[in-house]
């Protein structure tokens, strides 16, 4: 206890020299922001739809491969022995327990939750339920990928990891009597204005800006928790909010529902006068909503 | 120094000039004198002068005489040998000659103690003036119409700043306007620094006191026909806190490695804000501890793994948050023993090093207080020695830091903000009386607080149960009573009950709270048994017992040991329990000194037997045998060595099991061996090289096989290595300078789990160099450096990772083994200024710290970005300039 004090302190004390490293909220390189599930708690045999949030601040991201499998952990599924290559996924597994979901664009992004998912849980288990993984390999280059080559799926993981970025959730399948659903944001206010989806905000250089999410009505949701000994409850989501920009800063990187504003500190110099910023909120169930707000700087 | 006086002509009328004398040559006869005498730190001073008759003959001619002497004085003060070096014949030579040789002196010393000493000594004879010196003195036969006239210029004679009375120092009066060593007046200072002239005749005198150690005094008196004068004079020390220099650190020096410091020295070095107890961080086998924290990494062990205790009583922790001020007021600190292995069964339970601090054991006859103020705290203590003839000691002392007002200052646009604070506070009663015994008891204790927050608005992260103020609060309170008497002509009783509270306690926000609470009943009982100089037994007990108490508060779902789910449910969780804990540790060891002279052999021989209930269904039994050997093989050369075992029980929380089943853990082991080799270079010179190997074995480690809460959590399966060099060469602070330079060269390596290989030990560092200095300035001025290498720590290297959409973070592979890089190393100098200002009654020290002078690179760590693609070095502290002061006075 005394040691953590001490590096505490110290640490805030500078720990005392600017760190030099690029913030979270910058998104300078392709990154995966999210990935909802629809629906968002699935009971076996459900087929699930996939979307994702996936940005890059130069060009579009080219293509993306999804894997599912059924497993108690680990970094997401295996890509090798992946059923159904081209195929969109119908809940067969190969030898890593892997199926494929599909490849975005070129397939819909579906999945069937396995029948037999929850067999092995008893009846409070299931209730509560178990998660599968969905791996997410967002690839900025994926020509023979888009052929259906799963060799050079395989030789694009090995490459450099400048070209593919690796992510993976969790999807809860349950026989849950309030199944969760993805929150939605629907809009944001900017210094209290609000704007909706789609819609080019204006900004001016090297200023500050209010800004919080809009979440559509019924996005916090109320939900059973049976407690380990045994009692009903009725809960409330918590969500919070995390926060992404080309260029610019936020003066913190996420904020919690209810308190959901955020400083957003413009760029001095914009590199281009058309820009994005996004909002994800994560209901920490599982569910996940998001909006990009286009942005033209003054 | 020697002979000024002769110098510069003046007659010295049977002046005492011990003090003015330097030594000539060793007194060892059978041994030709080495080629430079090593320094002093004390002259010899005369404690009984005797006043030789006045030949007669040459009183009857009217002649008056000086006659230069060489004695030699031994190690216990008195002359062996005299002889005239200066004759100035017609008796005189004879009557000096044999009043010298019954001369009484305090030895002579150097930095290893007194020493015999040749001397030149004037022995002056007058018929105008009364011969020697003060009232106290006596008066001599000749002249002895002057003797018999009334005293008419009277005083006393004190240290200025100290007030402390200057005893066998001679007064000089000269009359106003004669040159310097003309003829005048000398009386010496008696026991309580009074001097007394008499039938000075009325007229303008000039007052002059001289003497080695202090710098010239003059000044003007009149005397007037029939008034008795009265003059207190001052006189100021050329080098304030070098007195008692050595005498600072009571203990006998036995352990094989005991590294001392003196506290003159420690006032000086930068960076440790004039506190002992940081010194150590300075000495070898102590690694450099993360932004100067003060932890105390001793030879490759665990910070936990060192004992750190105050009148041998052991407390949690020695230091206040960020490790920059110890918990016990500096100036109520007597020595500090730092014993970085290789220590005696006295102390037990901890496998790494011992940090032993003594407070006083005596306080001064008059009012003292000190006070400082720098940047992180202000403090003082007070003491004084009340009753008849001062025989109650007491002493008080309290600190308070403001650190926390000051940090928003500079915090004000970050989103963290830690706001620490702590205070201490020690009050010591000490019998000084005449009785048999010795009897102190002190209370003391102290408490550390530390608030980090976030503005309103801001997120502490995103999960929902982490949000609110962070803190933490610990705090430790001791009484301890030391009771000392002999039983008989060679057993003795030492008795140290002591009794007290350790508290600590976590919180974050309104969800999370541990705390840990222990009453702690400690009992340390030694009966030294001292049949001759060449054999001392000691038996003794050191009890422990006491319960402790804990408490966890937290939301928690219980699965999240078998699955890492962020969507697992949270309920509130709670766990606590009081466990009662005790262990009379017994301990037996011998100091034996075979040889003729007992100060070439010792060898001590010890067990100590260590039983421990660590909880109700835990008891332990541990058996360790230790020897140390230190072997004076020359006079200035000595061999040392020791092996031995050191068995730490596990702490409380270990033996922890939710379900209540019987813990199995065992004592952790370290086998320890040290062979070293010391030397006295001469002129305060100093070399000293030790190596170690320790092997430490039933290490308790996390249990890889933990799956539930009702598993055990911890494991008797880890073992470790350490063993490296260690020199040290050191200039003692006889002259205007100190220094040393510390060198450890190591490696420490530990296995959690069979199977698995050797990682670095966390904070492993191959090189440190330290090498700390300083010097006295004209005019009270001083400055003092510390210069540092030390090769960087150990750490693990990560690359870009995976995304885990549901947390927002990156699991990131590791490009390195567990510890297989090492961080740049780290370099540092700092620097201190000392400005003393000396008044009649007091003294003022103005000083600047100027920590990380050179603000290098220095990481602590490396900080990775959000997805582990860039990183960058958290970096030591930067220049930190800390000014402050201390007062000091006397009443």
């Amino acid at each position: 206890m005394h040691l953590l004090s001490a590096f505490l302190w110290l640490g805030s004390l500078g720990g005392c020299n600017r760190i030099e490293v690029a913030e979270s909220w910058q998104i300078d390189r392709m990154r995966v922001l999210a990935v909802a599930a629809e629906p968002a708690e699935p009971q076996p045999g459900e087929t699930v739809t996939f979307r994702s949030l996936i940005v890059s601040p130069d060009k579009p991201v080219d293509c993306s491969i999804w894997l599912a499998c059924d497993t108690d952990g680990g970094y997401g599924c295996g890509l090798s022995g992946a059923a159904g290559a081209t195929g969109s996924g119908t809940g067969d597994t190969g030898a890593a327990g892997a199926s494929f979901v599909g490849i975005d664009p070129l397939t819909p992004l579906v999945w069937t939750v396995p029948e037999e998912f929850l067999a092995e849980q008893t009846e409070a288990e299931r209730l509560e339920g178990r998660s599968a993984l969905v791996t997410v390999l967002s690839v900025a280059e994926c020509d023979g990928l888009l052929e259906g080559d799963i060799a050079e799926a395989e030789a694009l993981l090995e490459g450099s990891p400048d070209e593919v970025e690796i992510a993976y959730k969790r999807l809860p399948v349950s026989l849950a009597p309030t199944p969760n659903h993805n929150p939605e944001v629907i809009g944001v206010r900017v210094d209290g204005v609000e704007v909706a989806p789609g819609v080019r905000v204006e900004l001016e250089a090297a200023a500050t800006y209010r800004v919080e999410p809009v979440l559509a009505e019924g996005a916090v949701e109320t939900y059973a928790y049976r407690t380990e000994a045994g009692e009903d409850e009725q809960r409330v989501e918590e969500p919070y909010f995390l926060w992404y920009a080309q260029e610019g800063s936020y003066d913190q990187t996420g904020t919690l529902y209810p308190q959901t504003e955020v400083e957003y500190t413009t760029p001095a110099e914009p590199a281009s006068p058309e820009q994005s910023i996004w909002v994800v909120v994560r209901d920490r169930r599982g569910g996940m909503g998001w909006l990009e707000v286009p942005i033209r700087f003054r | 120094m020697a002979g000024w006086l002769r110098e510069k002509g003046l007659r010295a009328v049977l002046a005492v000039l011990a003090g003015l004398i330097g030594p000539v040559s060793p007194a060892r006869a059978e041994e030709p004198p080495p080629e430079e005498p090593p320094p002093l730190i004390k002259n010899p001073q005369l404690l009984e002068f005797v006043q030789a008759p006045y030949p007669p003959e040459a009183q009857a001619a009217g002649l008056e005489g000086k006659v230069i002497l060489e004695l030699e004085i031994d190690v216990t003060g008195a002359v062996v040998s005299a002889k005239v070096s200066g004759p100035a014949g017609h008796g005189f030579d004879e009557a000096a000659l044999a009043a010298a040789q019954q001369f009484v002196f305090a030895p002579a010393e150097d930095a290893t103690g007194p020493v015999p000493v040749i001397i030149e000594f004037e022995y002056g004879f007058t018929l105008t003036a009364q011969p020697g010196a003060g009232e106290g003195a006596g008066g001599g036969e000749g002249a002895a119409e002057v003797a018999e006239a009334p005293v008419n210029l009277e005083g006393v004679l004190l240290e200025m700043g100290t007030r402390r009375l200057l005893e066998g120092i001679t007064v000089r009066i000269e009359p106003a306007g004669s040159a310097p060593g003309s003829d005048g007046l000398d009386a010496v200072t008696d026991g309580e620094g009074r001097y007394a002239f008499r039938g000075v005749p009325s007229g303008e005198w000039t007052v002059r006191v001289r003497h080695p150690g202090f710098l010239e005094m003059t000044g003007a008196i009149t005397i007037i026909e029939g008034q008795v004068t009265e003059a207190k004079l001052w006189l100021k020390n050329q080098a304030y806190g070098e007195a008692g220099v050595v005498g600072a650190y009571q203990r006998e020096k036995v352990e094989v490695t005991q590294r001392t410091i003196s506290m003159a020295e420690v006032r000086r070095i930068p960076g440790t804000f004039g506190d002992p107890i940081r010194v150590i961080q300075n000495l070898p086998g102590a690694a450099r501890a993360p932004f100067g924290t003060g932890l105390l990494i001793i030879r490759g062990s665990n910070p936990e793994d060192s004992g750190v205790y105050v009148d041998g009583i052991r407390i949690p922790l020695i230091y206040h948050l960020g490790g920059y001020e110890s918990v016990i007021n500096p100036d109520l600190v007597e020595g500090v023993d730092y014993l970085p292995g290789g220590f005696g069964v006295q102390y037990g339970r901890s496998m790494g090093g011992a940090v032993d601090v003594t407070t006083k054991r005596e306080f001064g006859e008059r009012p003292h207080l000190t006070w400082s103020t720098d940047i992180l705290d202000s403090g003082g203590m007070f003491t004084a020695s009340l009753g008849k003839q001062g025989q109650h000691g007491v002493g008080i002392a309290a600190r308070r830091s403001y650190i926390d007002l000051i940090i928003p200052a500079f915090t004000r646009n970050s989103g963290f903000v830690a706001k620490p604070r702590w205070y201490d506070y020690q009050l010591k009663y000490i019998y000084q009386g005449d009785a048999p015994y010795e009897f102190s008891a002190m209370v003391f204790g102290f408490e550390d607080v530390l608030i980090a927050s976030t503005p309103d608005g801001f997120a502490q992260g995103t999960d929902q149960d982490t949000q609110g103020d962070l803190g933490t609060r610990y705090s430790t309170h001791r009484l301890v009573i030391n009771y000392e008497r002999p039983l008989t002509q060679t057993l003795s009783l030492r008795a140290i009950p002591s009794f007290g509270n350790d508290y600590g306690e976590f919180t974050l926000g309104d969800s999370w709270t541990a705390t840990n609470s222990q009453n702690t009943f400690e009992v340390r009982l030694e009966l030294p048994w001292e049949p001759s100089e060449h054999f001392r037994l000691v038996p003794g007990v050191d009890f422990l017992g006491g319960w402790a108490k804990f408490s966890v508060e937290l939301p928690f779902n219980p699965e999240l040991f078998a699955e890492t789910d962020p969507f697992a449910e949270r309920e509130p969780y709670g766990v606590s329990d009081t466990q009662p804990g005790w262990g009379p540790d017994t301990y037996l060891f011998a100091q034996i000194r075979p040889l003729a002279d007992p100060d070439q052999l010792l060898i001590t021989p010890g067990v100590r037997i260590g039983y421990v209930t660590v909880t109700e269904e835990l008891s332990q039994t541990a058996i360790d045998p230790r020897m140390t050997v230190r072997w004076a093989i020359q006079d200035k050369s000595r061999l040392k060595g020791s092996v031995g075992l050191y068995s730490q029980p596990p702490q409380p929380f270990q033996a922890y099991r939710d379900d209540g089943e019987p813990v199995k853990l065992t004592p952790q082991y370290s086998l320890s061996s040290t062979i070293g080799f010391e030397q006295d270079v001469g002129q305060g010179f100093h070399g000293d090289i030790e190596f170690f190997y320790k092997h430490m074995y039933d290490l308790i480690v996390n249990n890889p096989e933990l799956e539930s809460l009702n598993d055990q959590f911890f494991v008797n399966e880890g073992v470790g290595r350490a063993y490296g060099m260690e020199v040290m060469l050191r200039q003692d602070p006889v002259g205007p300078g100190f220094g040393w330079i510390s060198y450890t060269l190591s490696r420490s390596e530990r296995r959690d789990h069979p199977g698995e290989d050797f990682y670095l030990f966390d904070y492993d560092q191959t090189h440190i160099l330290t090498g700390v200095g300083g010097w006295r300035l004209p005019g009270d001025f001083e400055i003092s450096a510390k210069a540092q290498y030390v090769t960087g720590n150990p750490t693990s290297t990560y690359a870009s990772g995976v995304y885990d959409i549901d947390l927002d973070s990156y699991s990131a592979f590791s490009t390195s083994a567990y510890n297989g890089e090492r961080l740049p190393p780290y370099w540092s100098v700092s620097a201190r200024f000392d400005k003393l200002f000396t008044f009649k009654t007091w003294q003022l020290d103005l000083y600047l710290d100027l920590l990380n002078a050179i603000h290098g690179i220095n990481p602590e760590f490396v900080i990775y970005n959000y997805d582990y693609t860039e990183s960058d070095y958290v970096r030591g502290l930067p220049i930190i300039p800390s000014p402050g002061f201390e007062i000091k006075a006397d009443f």
